[in-house]
């Protein structure tokens, strides 16, 4: 893509997608990366893409990853019902990582922290009832969306909720991204309502924001073993269509 | 940017796809900074970073958010549209994503000449570039008035 925009330095870096300085937590590796990027203004006489030598340190796990709850115990009632029981045991760990950070990514649906029973009731009741057109109805949460895009932020905000949960449990490297989805799609009742969610979607009346948002609800390769994306997508797409 | 062989083989050959098909901008007008010690430096992020108080980014979004040099992390997040990032690496370490404490510690030891005043977040994943043309613009102008030499252009 840089070779598109010919930006007049570049510096190719061989890092995962969300992790453009390369490693966590490793002020003296993210300012090498910096050093070598800036260094780019003395050397560089035209457009210039250069690559980065040096690996991340701390890539992430991957294929030794797992989860130490067994949270497929969840496997009685309905789906809100085991959904809620999910949440009920990840909440300590996720409580205990808003401690230790002093910040959460929680909230960008428009649900407070303490809301995160009420977020799940909702998405769980979306996947039951496949109707993905209306606002949920709650006294509690005042939506920052508008559906169907509200259905892609209700999600990330549980992922995100999940994601501060493992981030807290004792052990060595955290997931990456791989692993976090594969263990979402795999394990848990999340997975499962993320997936009916974007079946809702793909049945809407049809609406090219109803298929986008399926895509951008789902890492690729995880709806169903496949993209959800539609074939053409094009921007920007007026989200009232 | 990753290596297209380290992604799920249907987002490898999605961006493959977006890449191919992204049409050619530059190259701009070649500018030389001054020295990077005498250079004041301003990060600009395609993440979809914003304050909380700061309206989310939506579909299609050409608009940017600003973003104060002395902004503390608490109050730091973000509404990318994208699910296929790890976003646990930000939560973990804003660093890694806007590595704003990176630039103080730069100028404090006087690697770099400063850090700026506002910095500037976009939400990427746009197949045509050339749409951002009019708030690039306008945050070029921003960022000259801010004092600022060196743009440091950080997609996620």
């Amino acid at each position: 893509m840089s070779e598109a925009v010919v930006p007049p330095r570049a510096l190719w870096v061989p890092f995962d997608l969300g992790r453009p300085l390369g490693a966590i937590d490793d002020s003296e590796f993210q300012k090498n990366v910096m050093r070598t990027a800036f260094g780019l203004l003395d050397t560089a006489v035209e457009p210039t893409i250069e690559d980065y030598q040096i690996e991340a340190p701390d890539k992430g796990l991957s294929d030794t990853w797992s989860c130490p709850l067994n949270l497929t115990s969840e496997s009685s009632g309905s789906l809100g019902e085991r959904l809620l029981a999910e949440v009920a045991r990840l909440r300590p760990w996720a409580i205990e990582t808003r401690r230790q950070r002093g910040r959460t990514l929680f909230g960008i649906s428009g649900a407070r922290e303490d809301q995160v029973d009420e977020l799940a009731r909702q998405f769980a009741a979306i996947a039951e009832t496949g109707e993905v057109t209306s606002e949920p109805v709650t006294d509690e949460i005042s939506w920052a969306f508008e559906m169907p895009l509200l259905l892609r932020h209700i999600a990330d905000d549980l992922r995100t909720f999940y994601h501060e949960a493992i981030a807290a449990q004792p052990g060595g490297n955290a997931p990456d991204h791989d692993a976090l989805s594969r263990w979402i799609f795999s394990d848990t009742v999340l997975g499962e309502t993320l997936v009916l969610v974007a079946d809702g979607l793909t049945k809407a009346p049809d609406s090219p924001m109803a298929q986008l948002v399926r895509g951008l609800l789902i890492p690729e390769g995880h709806y169903r073993g496949g993209s959800a994306f539609p074939k053409e997508t094009k921007f920007p797409i007026d989200p009232a269509t | 940017m990753v290596r297209l062989s380290d992604l799920h083989p249907v987002e490898s050959d999605h961006l493959r796809m977006r890449a191919e098909a992204m049409p050619a901008i530059g190259p701009g007008e070649w500018i030389t900074p001054p020295q990077l010690d005498q250079a004041t430096v301003a990060i600009v992020s395609t993440a979809g970073l914003h304050r909380r108080i700061d309206p989310p980014f939506a579909v299609g979004s050409l608009d940017y958010r600003i973003i104060p040099g002395d902004i503390q992390f608490d109050d730091l997040v973000l509404s990318h549209i994208s699910a296929n990032f790890d976003r646990s690496a930000f939560g973990q370490d804003p660093n890694i994503v806007f590595p704003i404490d990176r630039l103080r510690e730069l100028a404090s030891a006087g690697e770099i000449g400063g850090v700026a005043r506002w910095h500037y977040s976009f939400m990427g994943a746009m197949p045509d570039p050339s749409q951002f043309e009019e708030t690039g613009e306008e945050i070029g102008q921003l960022m000259a008035q801010d004092g600022v030499d060196v743009a440091f252009l950080v997609p996620i």
